[in-house]
């Protein structure tokens, strides 16, 4: 018997794979009812091979944890959203103060943490430094899971492994990950001081700003940058879109490595005036999913199985909001509901398992996905992330920088547009496809 | 001028995180054909710089290797065995 087969006993209920957002949820849920739970996290603790943005949307996180406000590690309430265009040194920002704060930053390592304590306090085992290898299939029905030379039985698996959907392919329900489905977000950590973060950012205590960037600063490929305060850290990254960025790299469009195009962002100088000389304190690069429906696997259940959060697709990115976590912690709450649910009318095959795929479909979470299904396409097109913001910036170049004599405003649209040549109908004609999709 | 006013090198920026190198490469990309890789998105995407063009030429370490999947996606199934790093070891994150 290898390491796992050590520490835990024989069978379990339901073993959830992955300790992130999605699995502890799950986990969580079902310890509560009774369920005996095993997760298994590949990471040292939860949290720990996790990398994202930087903000999380409260309200779906309180339906599972309604003492969220009190107890999480919530660094800072967002009140303020901006987002910027920048092209060559211009940039332009607009910025939104925020009424009613919905959502927060906070380290996705320490909040899976937190998330996973809550499970384990419910009684689910948590197992880290656990890598599963297969999800164990007979007969059709899932059994357990194999790591190594352990294999652990349970009566339904939760598949929580992420966007990284190895165990989904395997099984057969999920393709290879399509690289035009998927982006590659580089993120660095900036050490700056709470009281230097809300001096330089107008924020009281506890008060966060969540920054998004389009333009050159991802050297006209689809993505972007984005910027979220700490605590006494910013989050400064960098995002592309993974079939646009391998395009351009290899007709040699592409000049600049996305660990470089970070540290431009960190060097910018409009950027840098808010973190000065902070020291880095940590880097990294995770994949995320696009956006849409795009990503859902085939099938979300089998007899004994269900597949939860980013590994079921589910992540809706507009190009100004991205919501992954609170759509993986309902996903896993769903989840959970059904398996309760299904031992009470006779046990996790597929038909009662099947619950879990109209649960979803009737939540806010797909009705979402459904509701923006048209945004992958514009957020795969390069054209947006460089006529525009050529456009605007010169646009108002024209308006601010008049000695004598402003143009009128359609004046400047034809001046900016004929000085970074941009077709004027064709640009009409792709916003006029932009307010079709969305 | 400070060495923070100057652009890092993938290294010293890999050199903040907490490492564990595993001893077993978890990643094996066969490097004597190289006919089919992505190489020049390889070496830009790769998030950790685990990918270097020399000339023509790719190379590949392992060991700065943040396990974020990408190389996987780019290259052909039969030219790349991929797994993730054993007993917790690679990266651990704290602030990300
Ligand atoms: C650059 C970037 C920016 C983002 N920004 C935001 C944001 O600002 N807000 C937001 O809400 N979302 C954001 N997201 C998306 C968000 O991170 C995900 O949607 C969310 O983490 C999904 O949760 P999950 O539990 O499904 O998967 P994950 O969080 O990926 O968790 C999966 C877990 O499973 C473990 N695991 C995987 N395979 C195995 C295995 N074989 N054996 C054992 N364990 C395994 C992993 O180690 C991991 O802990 C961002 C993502 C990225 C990459
Ligand atoms: S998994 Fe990611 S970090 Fe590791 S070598 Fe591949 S591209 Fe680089």
């Amino acid at each position: 018997m290898g390491d796992v087969g050590r520490k835990v006993p024989e069978r379990f209920d339901v073993i959830v794979v992955g300790a992130g957002p999605a699995g502890c949820a799950a986990s969580y849920m079902l310890a509560k009812s009774g369920f005996k739970v095993l997760l298994l996290e590949r990471g040292r603790g939860p949290g720990s091979k996790e990398l994202y943005g930087g903000r999380i949307y409260a309200q779906p996180l309180r339906d599972v944890w309604p003492d969220l406000d009190k107890k999480a590690p919530i660094h800072r309430w967002v009140t303020k959203e901006r987002f910027s265009f920048t092209w060559g040194s211009r940039v332009v920002t607009l910025e939104y103060r925020v009424g009613r704060s919905v959502s927060f930053t906070t380290y996705l390592p320490e909040m899976a943490k937190w998330m996973a304590d809550r499970a384990t306090e419910a009684g689910a085992l948590l197992v880290d430094e656990v890598v599963v290898d297969d999800i164990v299939v007979r007969d059709g029905r899932v059994v357990g899971v194999r790591s190594g030379t352990d294999f652990l039985r349970a009566d339904v698996v939760i598949d929580a492994e992420g966007v990284n959907r190895i165990l989904l392919e395997k099984l057969g329900l999920a393709e290879r990950l399509d690289p035009g489905k998927v982006a590659i977000g580089a993120k660095e950590v900036l050490r700056v001081g709470e009281g230097a973060i809300n001096d330089r950012l107008g924020l009281s205590k506890k008060e966060g700003l969540a920054w998004l960037v389009a333009g050159d600063v991802t050297e006209g490929v689809p993505g972007g940058g984005f910027i979220y305060t700490m605590k006494d850290t910013i989050s400064v990254g960098i995002v592309l879109h993974v079939g646009r960025a391998v395009e351009a790299a290899e007709k040699g469009f592409l000049r600049t490595s996305i660990h470089g195009m970070v540290e431009k962002l960190r060097l910018h100088n409009y950027f840098k005036q808010i973190w000065g000389d902070a020291d880095v304190v940590e880097y990294g690069g995770h994949l995320t999913i696009e956006g849409g429906l795009g990503l859902v696997p085939k099938k979300l259940y089998m007899d004994g199985f269900l597949v939860v959060g980013d590994a079921a697709g589910l992540l809706l990115n507009t190009g100004y909001t991205i919501r992954g976590v609170d759509f993986a912690v309902t996903s896993g709450k769903l989840a959970a509901e059904t398996v309760v649910e299904a031992f009470n009318v006779g046990g996790p095959t597929e038909e009662n398992l099947s619950v879990y795929e109209s649960k979803l479909k009737s939540s806010f979470v797909w009705r979402e996905l459904v509701k923006h299904r048209g945004i992958s396409e514009i957020m795969s097109d390069p054209y947006y992330f460089t006529v525009l913001p050529a456009l605007l910036t010169s646009l108002l170049k024209k308006l601010f920088e008049a000695d004598y004599e402003e143009p009128t405003i359609m004046d400047a649209v034809f001046e900016a547009a004929s000085e970074e040549d941009i077709s004027i109908a064709k640009l009409l004609l792709k916003l006029a496809s932009v307010v079709g999709r969305v | 001028m400070s060495t923070l006013e100057k652009p890092f090198k993938i290294e010293d920026l890999l050199q903040r995180n907490i490492w564990d190198v595993d001893e077993e490469p978890h990643i094996e990309i066969p490097l004597d054909d190289q006919e089919g890789l992505k190489k020049k998105a390889l070496a830009l995407l790769c998030p950790a710089g685990c990918y270097t063009l020399i000339g023509d030429r790719l190379i590949f370490s392992y060991e700065g290797c943040v396990e974020c999947g990408l190389c996987r996606i780019i290259t052909p199934s039969d030219k790349i065995r991929w797994t993730y790093p054993r007993s917790g070891k690679g990266v651990t994150y704290r602030y990300t």
